[in-house]
């Protein structure tokens, strides 16, 4: 029970990971990026081609080298940041909104279709493996578990504290203002485009991470493994949790991936039927994304925005000193002021 | 299909072949894509789930088929009725609820009621491909091209389809409506057009016209999946956003361009590709024409 519990908790952390970075391109600079899970995807692959060694007869990747475990998710960021600045220059210079997520849409079918067909890259449908443990020699498989289980909270817990910090910095201001209202932005003297890209390319480095550490998680990845559906899942717990609150991000995702698996582990899924329990699920998410866009966009821990635009977050010193009392968000402040409002 | 073109003919015409059956698909993207930018145009909404209103319309065909008749027309009839009713459920259940808000969130919410329809259809029907009882008919040269009876009665059926609709837009009440709300919801409202009703007539058609043309993919293609929608939903936006979104006539002519270029495309290199050509369109399409290349006037930045 504690080793099925660790195992659970262990990709809820990672999802954590990928949910902050897609919460940063979504909740801060509010451009709905339905690529990200193919630079999730693609840390995933990075790392594994980077750790297990020459490709044997069948299979077939690039690479094949034999780095260190920490060296290869570094890489891995490096270049999925890298791919995802290709992405990014084409989606966002000028496309906005709409035109943007269909041009991320058609980005990462078109990555998965090429993944899938063209082996020499990833070796095609059949994906690649060699399942390894960055610590394994030294710890038994339980121990190895617990340790791995306690270094990806570890890491979500860095991320987070890095995430909060660039939330409530001038820069995350910043990108919040440009989400907000573009033209009053740049007319402040803002460069709308580069303060996009800049937390599209951070978004996309914390999707690789966690892709990183997915990969010593799984051990296999193939494309059945990353269907760019599955990325619903992961706005499921950003909206549940609270866009744009990398706190709230967190909750969600613990809440969705904890609170799925163990749903869906009593659903009765009989033998003739294997499909069924993984699409009731989908139903389930498909469901709660509908919901909680009609009835709570905000989610359970709301993005908190100060009159003057900056984003507060409720901090625990704040339950103890009884600083000055925050006035309640008004996210339609900026839209409704007579002077820059008036962009519908 | 293809390796039997090729063994039927020789190098030298391939290049005509898979332009004819270029036109074969791009007959039916272009009903896919009419039927997808006319919900952008009365709804100003991307309808992600629109892929799935294709898979209901051919999986109504093939209950049709294998349980009743096994008749062609019946079975076009029933899928174009099953089309109708998701098109308009999908209207009234869905895009008016979240009429108020950004258009952005109207896109993630049909984007849950895709992952909802394609799921519903994964249980109902199983995750296993079905075919029609159709034969696929005998070739025929038609000129420099090879089309069998099949392809040809597809392609008249879209002539014919987008025939009706053009009496539709230009010809009839709601038409000319249609275009009204499409321009302005508001002001047409208060010019005394029922809105609410034409935007949800526009849907009723749209969506017979997704099923039609689901119906006609599950016989062209030959087999039917679950997931059968999804990928021709992309080919949808790509024919949509190339030609010009929310314009029916240029979204016709984009879709046209779009099966063409892939089905050249994919001849030379492998078929496997399509939807890769297919984003390759749409980017270069965005970058230097992000109206629309059958769109007059100059490039505008876009932004919702």
């Amino acid at each position: 029970m504690l080793q099925y519990w660790t195992a659970i908790l262990t990709e809820a952390t990672i999802f954590g990971v990928l949910a902050l970075g897609i919460d940063m391109i979504w909740g801060w600079a509010g451009d709905f990026d339905l690529s990200a899970y193919a630079y999730f995807a693609l840390g995933v692959y990075m790392t594994i081609i980077m750790t297990v060694g020459k490709a044997k007869a069948p299979v077939e990747y690039v690479l094949g080298w034999r780095l260190p475990y920490l060296l290869a998710v570094v890489i891995a960021v490096v270049v999925v940041v890298a791919f995802a600045s290709i992405i990014g220059a084409i989606a966002l210079r000028n496309l906005r909104d709409v035109y943007f997520s269909i041009t991320t849409f058609g980005a990462v079918w078109a990555i998965y279709y090429l993944v899938e067909n063209f082996t020499p890259l990833f070796n095609g449908y059949n994906g690649v493996f060699g399942l390894f443990d960055p610590m394994g020699q030294h710890l038994s498989y339980n121990a190895y578990h617990y340790f791995f289980f306690a270094f990806c909270l570890l890491v979500l817990f860095l991320v987070y504290l890095l995430v909060q910090r660039l939330s409530t910095s001038p820069f995350g201001r910043m990108v919040r203002a440009v989400r907000d209202d573009e033209r009053a932005a740049s007319v402040y003297g803002r460069n709308v485009f580069w303060a996009k890209y800049r937390t599209y390319l951070f978004g996309a480095g914390l999707a690789g991470l966690s892709g990183g550490l997915f990969a010593a998680y799984i051990g296999a990845f193939n494309p059945l493994d990353w269907k760019p559906t599955e990325i619903f899942v992961l706005y499921a717990a950003i909206l549940v949790g609270g866009r744009g609150n990398p706190r709230g991000v967190v909750l969600g995702s613990f809440i969705v991936y904890v609170g799925f698996v163990e749903m869906t582990r009593y659903i009765p899924s009989p033998a003739a039927r294997p499909e069924l329990g993984p699409a009731l699920r989908q139903i389930l998410i498909g469901l709660l994304i509908i919901l909680m866009l009609k009835f709570r966009p905000s989610g359970l821990l709301p993005e908190r925005l100060g009159t003057d635009g900056t984003s507060v977050q409720r901090s625990w010193r704040r339950w103890f000193t009884r600083s000055r009392r925050l006035p309640d968000p008004r996210p339609d402040d900026v839209a409704s002021d007579p002077v820059i409002g008036v962009e519908s | 299909m293809e390796p039997m073109l090729r063994s039927v003919s020789g190098d030298m015409s391939i290049f005509w072949i898979s332009l004819g059956m270029g036109l074969a698909v791009a007959a039916i993207l272009a009903l896919s894509a009419v039927a997808f930018t006319l919900e952008y145009a009365v709804s100003n909404v991307v309808n992600l789930a629109h892929g799935e209103v294709l898979t209901i319309g051919a999986y109504a065909a093939y209950v049709s088929d294998t349980n009743f008749h096994q008749n062609l027309y019946v079975c076009a009839m029933i899928a174009t009725i099953f089309g109708a009713l998701a098109g308009t459920a999908l209207n009234f259940g869905l895009i008016e609820r979240f009429r108020n808000q950004k258009p952005l969130s109207t896109l993630i919410a049909t984007l849950g009621a895709s992952l909802i329809l394609q799921n519903l259809l994964l249980i109902g029907f199983g995750g296993a491909s079905v075919s029609y009882g159709f034969a696929q008919g005998s070739l025929l040269h038609v000129g420099p091209f090879l089309w069998t009876t099949l392809t040809i009665r597809v392609m008249l059926s879209a002539v014919v389809v987008a025939g009706l609709m053009y009496i539709l837009l230009q010809r009839t009440r709601l038409g000319k409506a249609l275009r009204a709300v499409s321009q302005n919801r508001e002001l047409a409202q208060v010019s005394g057009i029922p809105a609410r009703s034409v935007v949800m007539q526009t849907w009723a058609v749209a969506g017979a016209i997704s099923g039609f043309a689901g119906f006609l993919y599950g016989e062209t293609i030959g087999t039917i999946t679950p997931t059968v929608g999804n990928g021709f939903l992309l080919l949808s936006i790509t024919a949509a956003v190339g030609g010009g979104l929310g314009r029916p006539y240029a979204t016709l002519g984009g879709a046209v361009v779009l099966g063409l270029v892939m089905s050249i495309a994919g001849t030379y290199t492998s078929s496997a590709y399509q939807l890769v050509f297919a984003f390759g369109f749409l980017v270069v399409m965005l970058l230097i024409k992000p109206n629309g290349m059958f769109v007059r006037g100059r490039a505008l930045t876009v932004r919702a």
